[in-house]
């Protein structure tokens, strides 16, 4: 094994530790959904056209609960300054690319598992038929990528725990709403579906949806769309670290 | 091991650094002493490749820091002034993360864990989450965090901060050991007793530059020690205008700041001083440290 996979391998077994031994958030995370869906799926079966009420139920479990997910990324980073660790490792023999490799595998794996949870209880549960698992799990995976930027910019941002906790909760329930992701857009006023597409959540939906309907153009525009929302989000994380490091004057 | 020349830093329009000078041979202990904001701490991060320089050069086992900080990095164990543990993963946890990222393998990481554990005295507490521990514990696994990978470069920046004797004692017996082993460690601290423990080659840095350096005998010569004289309460005693400025009375004993002790006492003496008892006073780093501080506040 090379020392750049030993270490990034190193890195992550830690990060997996720190997220196992704080369970609480993640299994709220990885349940609650569970229980959403179960409750609200009978309310979607009788407000929607026959047929579509459990994908849109799935969908919106997915893309409001994955972006209240957003806690297990941004947390994972905000947790590093206040415990003065990220310096601690950055003094360390590791690329930053390494550490920051290894940091995003558990956050990845806990973001990828709490959709397949989902999608998987969806199915196995209330029939949700998916006619294409490679372009599901393309959307899954372009969405993943989006959280991840998106947590990363909140976790370089956010200067406490609480203010993290309102970037995302707020944050989060505005943009799967305005994703239309509890309500279908057909159903909410015209402004909202003018600037629905400002939202990463309305990309998520438009990726899900058109993957269960097993569209593949529709599936990839809006996988190519997040995969730039995941790039921009990432940028901004990247650039603020930047400036908090120049204004530091550290390298 | 360690050699910086001239390094210069700047923080808008102070210096932290300005033309900083130090060497650490493999197998000493470097004492790096200052009052707050000498530099010391600025220091240790341009060493660590965590702050770039303006100007000067830092080599690490001959490794030039600005040119290459990850081979650097792999000779220097650090322990930052500030904690900084993982606070909700175990002793253990935190050790080896930082012996895996020194390129430790398991079985050497189990040793290094084992024997670093030892030292600390941190082998009934490596299941314990960082966080739960006492003060004192998490100093000495964060100096344990420092010395896990065997690096040849320990910078250890005020490891002893608020730390209750024992922690200070096992920390120092590790270091002097680590040493002993051949790795060279910087130590910074304002606890100057500890320095003399450690057999430490002592450097003085003051607005951002190093300005002595050599071992605690060669420094404190010169600098004044103290003549204690206990006299007859009922006498009156006549000072020489040469010792008056520097006399003052302390719980009814005559102190006299003195660079020649046997001198002032013999200037007394015939001035017809005849004290019930003499004692004198040596100077030591303490006396440095004073004089120092008084320097610094005159700038």
């Amino acid at each position: 094994m090379s020392e750049s996979v030993y270490r990034i391998r190193a890195v992550a077994r830690h990060n997996t530790i720190l997220l196992l031994r704080e369970p609480g958030p993640l299994l709220g995370r990885l349940i609650l959904p569970l229980l959403f869906l179960t409750l609200l799926h009978p309310l979607y079966q009788t407000a929607l056209v026959p047929g579509s009420g459990i994908g849109q139920a799935v969908i919106a479990t997915l893309v409001t609960f994955s972006l209240l997910g957003l806690s297990i990324v941004s947390g994972s980073i905000l947790v590093e300054r206040m415990w003065h660790t990220w310096e601690r490792v950055r003094a360390t023999a590791a690329r930053p690319a390494e550490l920051l490799a290894g940091k995003a595998v558990p956050v990845m794996a806990a973001v990828l598992l709490q959709q397949v949870l989902i999608i998987g209880f969806g199915a196995a549960a209330f029939g949700l038929a998916v006619p294409g698992p490679p372009l599901l799990a393309l959307a899954v995976l372009a969405w993943t990528l989006a959280l991840l930027g998106m947590g990363a910019a909140i976790g370089v941002l956010a200067r406490s725990l609480g203010e993290m906790s309102v970037i995302y909760d707020v944050g989060g329930m505005i943009l799967s709403s305005l994703g239309g992701a509890l309500v279908p857009l057909s159903a909410m006023p015209a402004w909202v579906r003018h600037v629905a597409p400002a939202s990463p959540g309305y990309w998520a939906v438009s990726a899900l949806k058109d993957a269960l309907a097993g569209h593949a153009p529709g599936t990839l525009r809006a996988c190519a769309v997040l995969a730039g929302f995941a790039v921009a989000f990432g940028l901004l994380a990247a650039v603020r670290v930047g400036r908090s490091a120049a204004r530091s004057t550290r390298m | 091991m360690l050699i910086a020349q001239g390094l210069v830093k700047r923080y808008g329009g102070r210096r932290a650094l300005d033309g900083f000078d130090l060497e650490a041979l493999p197998g000493e202990i470097v004492g790096l002493i200052g009052h707050n904001g000498a530099g010391k701490s600025t220091f240790v991060e341009v060493v660590t490749g965590l702050v770039r320089p303006d100007a000067g050069t830092v080599r690490v086992g001959g490794v030039d820091v600005l040119r290459d900080r990850r081979a650097a990095r792999a000779l220097t164990g650090v322990a930052p002034q500030e904690l900084s543990l993982y606070a909700s993963a175990t002793v253990r946890d935190n050790l080896r993360l930082f012996a895996a990222l020194a390129g430790l393998r398991r079985r050497a990481q189990r040793l290094a864990i084992d024997r670093v554990a030892e030292e600390l005295q941190l082998t009934g507490l490596l299941g314990q989450r960082a966080g739960v521990i006492s003060g004192g514990q998490q100093r000495r696994a964060q100096a344990a965090a420092a010395l896990v990978g065997g690096a040849p470069l320990l910078l250890l920046d005020e490891p002893t901060a608020g730390a209750d004797p024992e922690t200070r004692a096992s920390l120092l017996g590790a270091i002097r050991r680590r040493a002993s082993d051949g790795a060279a460690v910087l130590y910074t601290t304002h606890y100057l007793p500890e320095l003399a423990d450690l057999g430490a080659t002592i450097a003085v840095a003051r607005s951002g530059r190093i300005i002595a350096r050599g071992d605690r005998d060669s420094l404190i010569t010169g600098l004044p020690g103290e003549l204690r004289l206990r006299l007859d309460a009922a006498g009156a005693v006549y000072l020489p205008p040469s010792i008056a400025g520097r006399a003052q009375t302390v719980d009814g004993e005559l102190r006299i700041t003195s660079t020649d002790p046997p001198g002032d006492l013999a200037a007394l003496l015939t001035a017809g001083c005849s004290p019930l008892s003499v004692d004198v006073r040596r100077p030591d780093l303490d006396d440095l440290y004073s004089v120092l501080a008084l320097e610094a506040s005159r700038v």
